[in-house]
């Protein structure tokens, strides 16, 4: 099955059981890529682990062997960060997918790299608790591939991101061994390793065990929709409505092209006519929530908001929410290929960006549909076109990096949630002076001084740098 | 309020000693002082004085994006009168010991106060800092938005690494709404029965924001609107109490002047353990202040509960560097010369190897 005389299966194949190495370019094919399909590449061979024991093992060998090691949960990255290296072992953590704990006093779980995001909550619903972090892709999604990212979602304007609910976790380095960092404590002494492990897109080590914190479920959640004549005054709605001195547990908008894809799609009940629509939760203890309803309520309209309506029920709110976290393939049916990036920009200059956005879109004669986190500033504008077409792909990669360097000029940045991976490389020149580059190498170097792993990601070298920033020039 | 930018003359002042260091000279490396406020808690200043006190003034202040950058050297007294005239506050629950402590110092130490067990943590406020490293040259990580993933996170790295990886220059800060109210209770409550209390605040969740025991007495604080809290209280019984919360927070309480002074953290719902000397539970017993104690033995029975001892007062506890170095070769990254705060690294982060 194997082709026997790769020297690398062979060794894979004494620390795993057979039918966990997978080789062979056939077979390989289905790993090929993360959820950004256009980077794919087929790996040396794919090692599906069970245990940290194997990690270790993987890793050991990566190390004698001088051969990259990449790490991929459930694939589901939109920056190509689990794509694989040619020459290299692509160690999956997805078969790792046990719950090992709930500890309601604690209010923790410990949990395996492959445990998909939703089974935690599902898990700790008995306890009445639940794991805040909700990326659009929480049924897929794992914990490690979210710790990797520091993934956000819709709820982390109030709850924070994975960062902020994660307490401790195991972390293998390219030396096979083994560091633990954080724990069940709140505070913990040294280096604040379990920050630095979050968003290191698997360049630092393999996350083999995560403990997360877990919340209490809300007592009541109130749901209101928000239909604007403008996209800007749906933006100074956001700003508004953060200044009036609440923190709504989620905050997103949506404007008139996404509307129509998730109208077509699914039936949310938007309202067609907006030029941009806001859903924002509000929870807590039931009076909060109530003296909360009494503040935003009157703010939206004094924005402009030509309806506010309350969601009547649970299903409503599920329906309205279903429409928001459905809008990527909504908008794969309207055009034949999508391309979604993610700056994150101050608030009061959303709508700035979203002007600036259409006016770059015109220049390359496509349409961008946006769908968004508002509350953190978060933007995923969602690029439309024909793949098909001869200089389609060109014309988008062009349009993608002048809105994340536009990003970049207000003051944001060029990736909130999704990566760097290998997809924004080049925009980390534009983002950060070779001094920064240089230190994000030494601290890479720190824990992988080979750079085995995930190599040519997240960070670039200095010399791509140079290189990227006299082509931009040129370009003008 | 008073606005100076030193950043040129910090960096001159480190590469002057880089020059030294590198003739051979600069034994005992700078010592990077703030406020100094936190020298009587076990946080020395050796060798050389890098003053960043002034190095002062708000960058950049936007009520609307709830974000503050600052330099490092402004007094926090002054920021939290900045913050409370816009009906804000910082993310965080930030310790100020003397009137001359100043944000860059809160980042460094990372200390956190009683509201960290219940979601205020500083190493989750900052969101971003300007620094200087090791090789005297100036870097920004992270930036002035909540969500930011481009790079590593060299700017959580920051809070409490006790300046030992470079001279935080600015730094960008979470901001929330002030609450409408927080108002505390009091309960008789004996000590053995504090795990079965600590059952009953998870459910006073989010509106928490205090959990204290001392004397026999369990303080419990309140935040939010009052229309939530003024209920939730009256359920709760208990008298109504002036509990200073800032004389924990910033360890002014009478307290915290004790010689022998110890933290105890211990992972939350870990049975509560016996003292000998003086205490103060913390964090709904997450965090249990120990005057007087034996620290070795605290230090043993904490670690052997999954847990760990910070000396305030009295001996320092060596944290030994779990697996082979990592922090020694973090540390290098920033600092290959190792000038940035160096008996500080020796106690604190590469002690004894493991
Ligand atoms: C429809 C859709 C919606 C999405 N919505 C959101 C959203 O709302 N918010 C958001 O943040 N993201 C979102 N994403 C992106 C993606 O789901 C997240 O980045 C997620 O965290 C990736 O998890 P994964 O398990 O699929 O990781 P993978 O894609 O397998 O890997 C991602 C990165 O993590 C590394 N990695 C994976 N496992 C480990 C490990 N055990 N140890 C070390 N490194 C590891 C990989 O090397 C890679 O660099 C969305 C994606 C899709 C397809």
């Amino acid at each position: 099955m194997h082709s026997k005389r790769d020297p690398i299966v062979e060794a894979l194949c004494r620390i795993l059981p057979g039918d966990r190495v997978i080789s062979g370019c056939e077979r390989v094919a289905p790993f090929e890529c993360d959820a950004l399909p256009v980077y794919r590449e087929r790996p040396r061979a794919v090692a599906l682990v069970r245990s940290e024991a194997e990690v270790v093992a993987v890793a050991r060998l990566c190390r004698e062997w001088q051969v990259p090691l990449v790490s991929r949960g459930a694939g589901t990255g939109l920056s190509a960060g689990a794509r694989p290296d040619a020459g290299g072992i692509l160690l999956v953590t997805s078969p790792m997918d046990r719950i090992l704990s709930i500890d309601p006093d604690a209010m923790t779980a410990r949990v395996q790299p492959g445990v998909v995001n939703l089974q935690i909550s599902r898990a700790a619903a008995a306890q009445n608790l639940f794991y805040a972090p909700d990326p659009s892709s929480q049924i897929a999604c794992s914990i490690g591939g979210n710790v990797a990212e520091n993934a956000g979602g819709v709820h982390c304007l109030k709850y924070g991101v994975t960062v902020q609910n994660v307490t401790g976790l195991r972390l293998v380095t390219i030396d096979g061994e083994v560091l633990t960092a954080g724990g069940d404590c709140p505070a913990q002494p040294g280096y604040d390793l379990l920050a630095l492990v979050h968003g290191s897109e698997g360049g630092l080590g393999i996350v083999t065990e995560v403990t997360v914190r877990l919340t209490p479920q809300p007592s009541r959640t109130r749901m209101l929709m928000a239909d604007f004549p403008t996209v800007r005054a749906a933006a100074d709605a956001v700003s508004a409505i953060v200044r009036a001195g609440v923190i709504p547990a989620a905050l997103e908008m949506m404007d008139a092209l996404a509307i129509e894809a998730t109208e077509k799609f699914c039936h949310p009940g938007y309202a067609l006519d907006a030029a941009a629509i806001l859903l924002i939760d509000l929870d807590g203890q039931p009076q909060e929530v109530a003296a909360d309803m009494a503040v935003v309520e009157p703010v939206l309209a004094r924005s402009g908001a030509t309806r506010v309506q309350r969601a009547a029920d649970a299903a409503q709110r599920e329906l309205w929410w279903k429409g928001r976290k459905s809008a990527f393939p909504a908008v794969g049916r309207l055009s034949p290929d999508y391309y979604c990036i993610d700056g994150t920009v101050p608030r009061h200059r959303i709508g700035d960006v979203l002007e600036a956005i259409d006016r770059f879109a015109a220049r390359y004669q496509l349409r961008v549909a946006n769908v968004f986190h508002a509350g953190d500033g978060n933007l995923h504008p969602i690029i439309m076109f024909n793949g098909r077409e001869v200089d389609a792909v060109d014309r988008v990669e062009h349009l993608a990096a002048d809105i994340l360097e536009y990003c970049i000029e207000v003051g944001g940045t060029i990736t909130g949630e999704h990566g760097v991976g290998l997809e924004k490389i080049d925009q980390m020149a534009v983002q950060f002076s070779d001094a920064e580059i240089a230190q994000f190498l030494a601290v890479k170097d720190a824990l992988d001084p080979d750079r085995l792993l995930n190599p040519g990601k997240l960070i670039p070298t200095l010399a791509h740098c140079q290189e990227y920033r006299m082509l931009r020039k040129s370009d003008g | 309020m008073a606005e100076r930018d030193c950043s040129l003359q910090l960096q001159e002042e480190v590469e002057r000693v880089l020059r030294a260091a590198a003739a051979g000279g600069a034994a005992g490396g700078l010592a990077i002082a703030g406020g100094a406020s936190r020298t009587g808690f076990n946080l020395p200043l050796g060798g050389h004085r890098l003053d960043v006190g002034e190095h002062r003034g708000v960058i950049d202040y936007q009520p609307d994006e709830l974000m503050l950058r600052v330099r490092s050297g402004t007094p926090l007294a002054e920021l939290q009168a900045l913050l409370a005239a816009e009906g804000q506050r910082f993310a965080a629950d930030i310790p100020q010991p003397g009137a001359a402590s100043t944000i860059g110092g809160a980042v460094a130490s990372g200390w956190d106060g009683p509201a960290r067990a219940f979601g205020q943590s500083l190493r989750d406020s900052l969101i971003g800092c300007r620094m200087l490293n090791g090789r005297g040259e100036i870097v920004n990580f992270g930036g002035q938005v909540m969500k930011n993933v481009a790079g590593y996170d060299l700017s959580r790295l920051q809070v409490g690494a006790l300046g030992t990886l470079g001279v935080l220059l600015d730094v960008s800060l979470r901001l929330l709404p002030r609450p409408e109210c927080s108002l505390t209770r009091s309960f008789l409550v004996p000590a053995a029965d504090l795990p079965q209390w600590w059952q009953k605040t998870r459910s006073l969740r989010p509106l928490i924001s205090g959990a204290c025991h001392r004397n026999g007495r369990l303080y419990l604080r309140l935040s939010g609107r009052r229309a939530a809290v003024r209920p939730l209280l009256d359920s709760l019984g208990g008298e109504d109490s002036d509990f200073d919360w800032s004389a924990l927070r910033d360890l002014r309480h009478d307290f915290f002047s004790a010689e022998q002074l110890a933290a105890v953290y211990l992972p939350r719902g870990a049975p509560p353990a016996q003292y000998s000397g003086d205490v103060m539970v913390d964090w709904e017993g997450a965090r249990t202040w120990v005057a007087g104690g034996d620290h070795p033995a605290l230090q043993r029975r904490a670690g052997e509960a999954g847990g760990f001892v910070r000396v305030l007062r009295g001996r320092p506890t060596q944290v030994a560097d779990s697996g082979r170095g990592w922090q020694r070769r973090i540390r290098r990254a920033f600092d290959p010369q190792g000038i940035f705060n160096p008996h500080l690294a020796e106690t604190c982060f590469t002690g004894g190897e493991v």
